[in-house]
């Protein structure tokens, strides 16, 4: 049985009719599915199943710890589901996960922050996480927020992992408007482990983006990517920097910024940090900045989509 | 109907289209023609309704409705839509993404579509719209893209070009069976092979109406005149 807190029930059903509508996903009730369902600071909702072990409590200064360790030799075939909302029209939501994954673990995250009708919101997420040896971890994060700009993001990875893991990483917030944003990815990886981090983005108005991606490519023929793409419009102002350090031997790293902007109020920076310490070590980087063409957005019009859609077919596109 | 009522538009205080009066019936076929720079295009993105061609002067009624003020994507709404004359590419998109732009269509509609612009469904479905297209084969996906949107009035910007002289039949076809399924085709093109195929002609010179009439009569008209007349954009007054 799911594990719902009584007494935030109600909020535990408003989340998920939320989830509901803007995902067309209907997992956070299945008890198939493990799930971790946040509202404002309290954990609302819990479901654990065999091999996963969720303990949380909120801190005296308002922080919800979660603490989330997965037995060495666990599959887990459905996702497991993080659902984070806030119901309220103003304040803030401090949150920290501490993933403990053993080894030969196989786990698959999806995690939603769902942060409409807002006005004023400082979001925090902190996660510090240890990968197991040879264990394969997947990690979804997609935001949800409305048009009115009010919300600060902040989400903070630092992962360590151990040989041969593997970790994927894919933020997006895309959909709706982001406000601001900083997001910080730290890896430090081993012997023959590998991360493939991506994130994209879609700024307008007045939004202002910050994104810091780093592999520590520490272990010999470790391996990483860190892919960042971002959509500017407006006024929205990114700054992406995407860092890798070659450590260990035959280590190899790959950075890659992508920007498409409209308007000639964008302001967008990518700087490409490589640091090759080991010579056996091999790093590249790539970025490009594109712009979004009238003749294109014309076509799309002509077939009856307004201009808000046309940007987002030619974006989705572009970022793909 | 589509009206055009005594439209004028000025680019860089240049007058481009001066005063052009055309009223397009449904479910017909209507040619313009003239020599290159005489405003064609032009009146093709004013009826569409670019940001950048807003007419100075002049009414655009679709039914009686005054359309004047509307946007592209309002246009295109209430059925009317343009085939460009070099569609633009997009990355990422699929054949297959792009001809269901228009909302829901089944697989098996958008493969009759490929086929009437004679693209083997099986071969292109999975393409990119994007720069690996040649311009011929994005021209065929543009053209399958408009009849999936069955409008009611579609602008035809020289259809043929970059389409290989082979296939022109394949155009004749397809303005047919727009005609046929509801659509009131406004051709533009440099094609005798092509307007022969219109129920009425505008010939349009210096960004005004020349003459009008069955396809027939103005092409000989253009032929025997304006051949002769070294005055392109600017016709001797006794022509007019
Ligand atoms: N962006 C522009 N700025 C200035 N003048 C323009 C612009 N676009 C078109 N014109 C001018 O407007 C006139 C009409 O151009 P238009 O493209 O409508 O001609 P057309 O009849 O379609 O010619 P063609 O047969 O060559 O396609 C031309 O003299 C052209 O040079
Ligand atoms: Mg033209």
């Amino acid at each position: 049985m799911i594990d719902i807190v009584k007494a935030y029930e109600d909020e535990f059903n408003k989340l998920v009719e939320l989830y509901e509508k803007n995902t067309n996903d209907n997992s956070l009730k299945n008890k198939g599915v493990a799930s971790i369902i946040v509202s404002g600071n309290k954990v609302v909702g819990l479901n654990t199943l065999k091999g996963i072990d969720v303990k949380s409590k909120t801190r005296g200064d308002g922080v919800v710890i979660i603490d989330v360790d997965i037995q060495d030799n666990t599959v887990i075939p459905i996702p497991v589901h993080l659902c984070t909302g806030f119901l309220e029209k103003k304040g803030e939501q401090l949150l920290q996960f501490n993933y403990n994954i053993g080894a030969n673990v196989k786990v698959r995250f999806k995690s939603h922050c769902i942060l409409t009708k807002i006005e004023k919101l400082h979001h925090k997420m902190i996660s510090q996480m240890y990968i197991g040896k040879n264990s394969f971890v997947t990690y979804e994060d997609e935001h949800f927020h409305d048009e009115n700009g009010g919300i600060f993001v902040e989400t903070i990875t630092y992962a360590k992992l151990d040989k041969n893991a593997f970790f994927q990483s894919k933020f997006y917030a895309t959909k709706t408007r982001i406000g601001r944003i900083n997001v910080v990815m730290d890896f430090d990886l081993d012997d023959y482990a590998k991360a493939d981090l991506e994130s994209k983005i879609y700024g307008k108005k007045d939004d202002k983006i910050d994104i810091q991606e780093i592999l520590r490519l520490n272990g010999q023929y470790s391996s990483g990517i860190a892919k960042s793409s971002i959509f500017a419009t407006d006024s929205t102002e990114a700054n992406v920097i995407n860092e890798a350090y070659g450590n260990g031997a035959y280590s190899k790293g790959h950075i890659e910024c992508n920007e498409v902007v409209k308007g000639s109020n964008v302001l967008v920076s990518t700087v490409p940090i490589l640091k090759v310490v080991n010579e056996k070590s091999e790093l590249t980087h790539e970025a490009s900045v594109g712009r979004i063409r009238q003749d294109q957005l014309d076509i799309l019009m002509s077939k009856g989509l307004d201009e808000e859609e046309a940007v987002n077919i030619i974006v989705n596109g572009l970022i793909s | 109907m589509l009206r055009l009522e005594n439209i004028k538009y000025s680019r860089n205080s240049k007058e481009i289209i001066k005063g052009v009066t055309i009223n397009f019936e449904d479910n017909k076929i209507t040619s313009i023609i003239g020599s290159n720079g005489v405003g064609k295009s032009t009146l093709a993105y004013i009826i569409m309704g670019l940001s950048d061609y807003k007419p100075n002067d002049g009414k655009i009624y679709l039914d009686d409705k005054d359309i004047t003020d509307f946007s592209i994507t309002e246009r295109a709404r209430l059925g009317i839509s343009l085939l460009w004359q070099e569609p633009a590419r997009f990355e990422g998109l699929t054949v297959k993404d792009y001809l269901s732009l228009g909302g829901k269509i089944k697989l098996d509609v958008i493969k009759d579509a490929l086929n009437l612009v004679r693209l083997n469904p099986d071969v292109y479905l999975s393409r990119y719209v994007d720069k690996k297209l040649s311009g011929g084969e994005r021209k065929r996906v543009e053209i399958a893209s408009c009849i999936l949107l069955k409008p009611k009035f579609l602008i035809m910007d020289e259809p043929d070009s970059g389409i290989d002289l082979m296939s022109l039949d394949m155009i004749v076809d397809i303005m047919k069976y727009l005609k046929d399924n509801g659509t009131g085709v406004i051709v533009i093109t440099h094609r005798e092979e092509i307007a022969t195929h219109s129920d009425y002609s505008y010939l349009i010179c210096d960004g005004k109406v020349l003459k009008s009439g069955v396809c027939s009569d103005i092409i000989d008209y253009y032929r025997s005149t304006c051949d002769l007349c070294d005055n392109v954009n600017a016709p001797k007054e006794n022509l007019i």
